[in-house]
């Protein structure tokens, strides 16, 4: 269980609304409620904008596609232990 | 990467760089004195002389990378394991060269001195550039940062299912 209570997206700002936009985008999915992790990020966005953008730039087709990508980073995860 | 196949591949190849990280880093590597003596080509019986060769062909190098000398000295053993390593490195669903960013991805997230500095060597010599090395590198920092912001959180997977279900059967077996 989170050691946080997780808002809805309507208890974010409409900036955060954005982002929710965008997340949706990425995934290509139309999420109930966003996910977790972007719910997070869009908490305090002076540290998830940035972190976000540079996801999004590690994660962008160049000499390895989104694809490949997406399996670099599980492979990380699963290191890393995370169920998440 | 819709079908399970080339994550069945991964995760082969995730556990296959681990065990070989292990060895290599946890008994020791070129900067210290290793804690296992590695077995030099001196004295060699054929099936040793033949791995080693073999090795050497797969890598198209002189070296033989460091866990499969510390492993040699149980040849019989070594060989198995060097035929797993060859087998979840060859170009299948995912082409070698991936497999070697993967590998790198592994090595570095797990802090393996000696898989870090081999796999990326390994994906330079098959072609990978700057810009891939990073691409890789980026990756692996990000969700170096995802993850451990969502282990402090407990968050629980929110995604799984949108992923499609892959319905075919095993290699070799029937649908049900």
């Amino acid at each position: 269980m989170p050691t946080v209570r997780l808002r809805d997206a309507a208890e974010y700002p409409s900036a955060a609304q954005r982002l929710f936009e965008l997340s949706k985008t990425w995934f290509n999915y139309e999420f109930e409620q966003p996910p977790a992790m972007s719910r997070v990020m869009a908490w305090d966005p002076g540290f998830g904008s940035p972190h976000g953008r540079a996801m999004k730039r590690a994660m962008g087709p160049g000499e390895f596609t989104r694809a490949e990508k997406e399996m670099v980073a599980t492979v990380v995860s699963g290191v890393n232990a995370c169920s998440y | 990467m819709a079908a399970d196949a080339p994550w069945y591949e991964a995760a082969l190849l995730v556990g296959i760089t681990n065990a070989l990280n292990v060895v290599a880093d946890g008994l020791g590597t070129a900067d210290s004195k290793p804690l296992l003596n590695p077995r030099g080509d001196e004295g060699t019986s054929s099936e040793l002389a033949s791995l080693f060769a073999d090795i050497r062909a797969f890598y198209a190098c002189q070296e033989i990378p460091a866990p499969f000398r510390l492993m040699a000295n149980d040849p019989g053993y070594a060989a198995d394991v060097w035929e797993a390593v060859k087998h979840a490195f060859s170009d299948h669903h995912l082409s070698r060269r991936f497999k070697e960013a993967l590998a790198f991805a592994v090595s570095l997230t797990s802090r393996s001195t000696f898989g870090t500095a081999f796999h990326l060597a390994e994906m330079r010599r098959l072609g990978i550039g700057e810009r891939g090395v990073m691409e890789v590198l980026g990756v692996t920092q990000m969700f170096s940062s995802y993850t451990k912001i969502a282990d402090t959180l407990q968050l629980e997977p929110d995604m799984g299912h949108i992923a499609p279900v892959d319905r075919t059967p095993a290699p070799g077996g029937r649908a049900l």
